[in-house]
């Protein structure tokens, strides 16, 4: 909204310049966003809280101004110089539908003369960022925006019958509006109407039918109060809005009607001339009653924190045209007839009043909102800092500590924190498999998905199933940035559709990391190698170990998004919770990615809420070990977990560990095979085992694996 | 070569000759020192004959001479040879002709000693250069990653927070009406409400605008008297630009408890802010107004930049806009199964992708979700 400086002296005598103005409101809630200079005014941009419908207006600001500064507010002069014959005389209001126009008034002024406006009012209205029309246009705008009020001009002989029914439209009746457009309306909406048809949609735009035109003579002001739902839904429907919509949607002065448009008529008489009907025909059939506020005066102090008097509360209310109608002291006592409300909450900072809200203030509804206003003009600068006095320890989210390891041991691994928009496109859906716990949900039969019913762009719009596709739009926008080595890890939600018996869609911690590249030292240019699966396994095993939920378990496996052969599936404590392994090569093609890619995704949730695995100490060995490695010749499908497993159920006494020392496959070797060098170690816990034992031992090892897995010891 | 044969076998017959034995360690002295006579330049390691000499020089003459000196005063030396004969020599000549070898013995060690000092100086000294380190090189580690920008500031919110007593809680983020908009006093007409504004899924769950849900949640959770932080993804329909995301990051904060007063809630948004930013910040309230507070308030800091004198950081004015706050709305009260007879409480909120904005000099927000590497990198 914007504020003539000047206007505003008019109504309310401030001795402020208007940076002083502009200070003085923001700290009371009128934000001014900028102060300009329009010649000799200034212009405050106010930016008007929504549920303050009467600050939309010069009036309704000085009114603020009045009490932050203890000076009288000016009503403007509303006595038309000339007027004569009673308005029904002229005229007839009918209110069909009183529940969306609970009062609407109507006044006659004849044989205006329709013409350019004076220079002041021009003036004004640029200032204030108005483009002038005509004398009788520009004064029910001026009005509008002096009083808060929306007004009509009718040209009183173009409406049929001259009489206005206010009445909901019928569906699919039409309207021709101020703006040359055509609107279909619908048995939702109200109009004015005249003795046959709407010339007008009720506080959004006149017709262009019954618009005031060089030859009009005689006006119908209206000036009415309508429901602030109904304007909205109307304006919604239509997709209008308009300084009148704007305002009605808010709530407008329901007291203030009349006033309004006779401020309105005493300067059309003025300066378009003619002559006004001495009143209006005032359609009111229910009158609105203002909400009663109780205010206990204790609440005040309590609940802000200021050191306020009864008698400030007093006085900054009734400033702001709250009216005390009744108080109450503990005990029920009556008050003598002639006590003053200030000098009751004097003698009974104790009492309980009500207020009867002003008709303008819709947003005074219970004792906090008087409150509110009681503290914004005492000044919230006068609030000292004051500490709540405590009750209870702090506390993390559960596992904060296990979310930070991760996060600390993946940043040491060189994965950097990416975070990625929840919504993603649904051409990835059939993209990724999904963690365990989602997967499951899906085999329900329904639609597994979420999704947005008004995404920003269509592309977006899947809530996302899985964090890899984040990950790997990120790995692209690197790549097209220059950065060819990429390792990037995010945590956060993945969604599912909510089955039929759940109250809300599925959401659950997911840990995703992606890796490509060649493996980076610090600070340094070159890079070592290209990083592989091995690097993705142990920057996740990193991460695992970090947060001690005891060791992962790596099968080979299918997945969707994997390359065959290259893909693991993990699990902890026996139970799948992701998956990890190269990023298959349609996904890679897809990304327009040349370089090997490797994915991992976690069920973080039910790694934040594994057992943890605690320390627990195991004497130390008093005997030394003895160590043997053998190498064996293996077909490359049997896997070092296999012969690991195999070595250890063999139970041999005082074989303690198989280790992989070394893994080798080339052209040396048979087609098909490999050779995978272990080192077992041998330890006796009571004394130190002889050469000979162990090679006994070692020997027995040997041969259960050269049975099983036809391994040729080399 | 020959002489030196010769005096050898001389000496096995002349044993008596007192002339010819008082020669012979002139003639051992003489033959020392022909031979010796390349190593001679080498006395000193300063001696300008190990100019440009390399590494390798030095130590192939070290090892000449180590020959050198087994040859002369080795077993099978002339002079081992001469300090045999001191026995056998006769007594009125044995004191003189062993102080001849003895000094001859000492000579040669000497000598040979002085040089083989300055070759091994002078190796040391440039196998020190050889193997001189550039401990200017970096230091030999992988490459490590960052925390992204959003969860330094979150772990740090959360830090001082948990330490003035709050609990950290967290919410679903797709919301249903209720706690959404209703349960927070958010009228249905409420241009929040409009799928303009806020998303919805197609099931008719909305993704959460605000953190505010979660004192919702908390209230229901535990029963007052409570102290909770928020931290969390919200979501709103803007379009992305330098200042806008569609999502983001916000913290809310709420207290409830008996007799909790604005004056309360200016204490902790200050007591927190100086946490922060130090000591020295101020705060101020600016009346405003959101459904889910009455009183309702902005609040502003001193700028942490500028004390307050005005920068660009501020816009000149001393101050920076944080967020919204006020006393948690009765209805909001009674939503959540709190008595607002009996209890009153704060709450407040604000963004903080807005404080990696203030405290990074963020000037483009879109950054924060496209991972650039060249940008996490930047962030400790
Ligand atoms: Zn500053």
């Amino acid at each position: 909204m914007n504020i003539s400086y000047n206007w505003l002296r008019e109504l309310v005598a401030v001795e402020l310049s208007a940076e002083e103005l502009r200070e003085r409101l923001t700290m009371r809630g009128l934000e001014v966003e900028a102060v300009t200079q329009a010649g000799d005014d200034y212009v405050l941009e106010v930016a008007v809280l929504s549920n303050r419908a009467d600050l939309l207006s010069h009036l309704g600001v000085a009114r603020e101004v009045s009490v932050l500064m203890g000076v009288p507010l000016r009503q403007p002069d509303a006595t038309p110089v000339q007027a004569e014959g009673r308005a029904e005389n002229f005229t007839a209001v009918e209110i069909v539908d009183p529940d969306l126009c609970p009062r609407y008034a109507a006044r006659i002024v004849r044989s205006v003369k329709v013409g350019p406006s004076p220079e002041w009012l021009v003036k004004r209205l640029q200032a204030v960022g108005q483009r002038p029309i005509n004398n009788i246009a520009d004064i029910t705008n001026y009005v509008m925006l002096e009083t808060g009020q929306p007004l009509h001009a009718f040209d009183l002989e173009k409406l049929y019958e001259r009489r206005i029914v206010v009445r909901r439209a019928q569906t699919g009746e039409k309207l021709m509006t101020l703006d040359d457009v055509e609107r279909e309306l619908d048995a939702e909406m109200l109009v004015i109407a005249d003795g046959a048809r709407a010339v007008a949609l009720a506080g959004v735009m006149g017709g262009a039918d019954s618009e005031i035109s060089a030859t009009t003579r005689d006006v119908l002001i209206e000036s009415a109060y309508f429901s602030p739902a109904s304007v909205r839904r109307t304006a919604r429907k239509l997709g209008m809005q308009t300084d009148a919509s704007d305002r009605f949607e808010r709530g407008t002065d329901y007291e203030g009607v009349v006033r309004a448009q006779a401020r309105c008529v005493a300067l059309i008489c003025e300066l378009a001339g003619g002559a006004a009907t001495v009143d209006a025909i005032d359609v009111y059939p229910q009158k609105i009653e203002p909400p009663t506020v109780t205010l206990r005066l204790p609440r005040v102090r309590a609940l802000t924190g200021l050191p306020i008097e009864p008698q400030d509360t007093i006085r900054i209310l009734t400033a702001l045209g709250c009216e005390p109608v009744q108080a109450a002291v503990l005990g029920g006592e009556q008050m003598p007839a002639d006590t003053t409300a200030l000098e009751l909450a004097t003698v009974y900072p104790g009492a309980t009043f009500s207020f009867a809200g002003p008709s303008w203030r819709t947003d005074i509804r219970i004792e906090e909102d008087l409150i509110e206003e009681v503290g914004r003009h005492f000044g919230y600068e006068h609030m000292q800092d004051e500490l709540p006095a405590a009750n209870a320890v702090g506390e993390y989210r559960a596992h904060e500590e296990r979310r930070r390891a991760a996060r600390r041991a993946l940043v040491a691994q060189g994965y950097s924190e990416a975070i990625n928009f929840s919504f993603i496109d649904a051409a990835h859906d059939e993209q990724f498999e999904l963690l365990p716990a989602l997967k499951a949900r899906a085999n329900d039969g329904t639609d597994h998905f979420v999704t947005l019913a008004n995404p920003i762009i269509e592309t977006a719009a899947r809530m996302r199933p899985s964090l890899l596709s984040g990950l790997l739009a990120a790995v692209r926008h690197n790549f097209n940035h220059g950065t060819r080595d990429v390792s990037l890890f995010e945590t956060g939600r993945v969604f599912a559709a909510r089955g039929a018996d759940e109250e809300r869609p599925h959401e659950r911690d997911a840990l995703a990391l992606v890796t490509t590249g060649r493996v980076r030292e610090a600070e340094r240019a070159t890079a070592s190698r290209e990083v592989d699966f091995y690097d993705l396994k142990g920057a996740l095993e990193a991460a695992i170990e970090a947060m001690k939920t005891g060791a992962l378990e790596f099968a080979a496996t299918d997945a969707r998004h994997l390359r065959a052969g290259q893909a693991a599936r993990v699990s902890l404590a026996g139970q799948a919770i992701g998956t990890v392994g190269r990023l298959a090569d349609e996904i890679a093609a897809a990304y327009k990615f040349r370089q090997p890619v490797y994915v991992a995704e976690m069920d973080f949730a039910a790694l934040l809420a594994a057992r943890p695995a605690p320390a627990r100490y195991t004497p130390l060995p008093r005997f030394p070990s003895v160590v043997r490695d053998v190498t064996l010749l293996v077909d490359r499908h049997v896997s070092f977990a296999e012969l690991r497993r195999a070595v250890l159920e063999l139970h041999i006494a005082y074989c303690q560990s198989a280790e992989v020392i070394d893994v080798y496959e080339g052209e040396k070797l048979p087609e098909d095979t490999r050779a995978i060098t272990l080192r077992l170690e041998f330890r006796a816990p009571e004394r130190t085992l002889r050469d000979e034992e162990v090679d006994v031992l070692y020997g027995q090892i040997v041969a259960a694996l050269g049975q099983k897995f036809a391994a040729h010891l080399r | 070569m020959r002489r030196w044969i010769l005096a050898l076998d001389i000496s096995h017959w002349t044993l008596t000759l007192d002339v010819r034995l008082m020669e012979q360690p002139e003639a051992v002295r003489e033959a020392f020192e022909q031979e010796f006579g390349r190593f001679a330049r080498f006395r000193g390691a300063e001696s300008a004959a190990f100019d440009g000499l390399r590494l390798a020089d030095v130590e192939t003459t070290l090892r000449e001479l180590s020959d050198l000196r087994t040859r002369h005063t080795g077993k099978k030396s002339a002079l081992a040879n001469l300090k045999k004969q001191i026995g056998r020599a006769a007594a009125e000549e044995r004191a003189q002709f062993a102080q001849a070898v003895q000094q001859l013995e000492a000579r040669i060690a000497e000598e040979i000693a002085k040089v083989e000092r300055a070759l091994q100086d002078t190796a040391a000294r440039l196998r020190t250069e050889r193997e001189r380190l550039d401990v200017t090189l970096p230091g030999r580690r992988i490459r490590r990653g960052h925390v992204h920008p959003i969860n330094l500031i979150r772990q740090r919110l959360e830090d001082i927070f948990v330490a003035m007593g709050y609990t950290v809680e967290d919410g679903p983020e797709i919301e249903n009406d209720f706690y959404n908009f209703t349960a927070l006093n958010i009228p249905e007409s409420h241009p929040a409400r409009s799928p303009q504004d806020t998303f919805y899924t197609t099931d008719g769950f909305a993704l959460r605008s605000q953190t505010s849900t979660v004192q919702i949640h908390a209230m229901q959770r535990r029963q007052p008297p409570l102290r909770v932080i928020a931290p969390g993804k919200v979501f709103r329909r803007d379009t992305p630009d330098a200042t806008h995301n569609p999502m983001f990051f916000q913290i809310e904060g709420l207290v409830v408890d008996r007799g909790i007063s604005m004056a309360h809630l200016k204490g902790t948004v200050t007591e927190f802010l100086r946490r922060l930013f130090g000591t020295d910040v101020r705060t101020r309230f600016r009346p405003s107004y959101f459904p889910f507070t009455e009183p309702s308030a902005e609040f502003d800091f001193s700028c942490f930049k500028c004390g307050g004198t005005g920068c660009a950081l501020c816009k000149q004015s001393g101050w920076i806009e944080l967020g919204g706050s006020g006393m948690v709305h009765p209805n909001v009260l009674r939503a959540a199964g709190v008595d607002p007879a009996e209890f009153s409480g704060f709450a407040f909120g604000f963004g903080i992708d807005r404080m990696c904005i203030l405290l990074y000099d963020l000037d483009d927000i879109r950054l924060l979700f496209e991972n650039d590497v060249r940008f996490l990198e930047q962030f400790d």
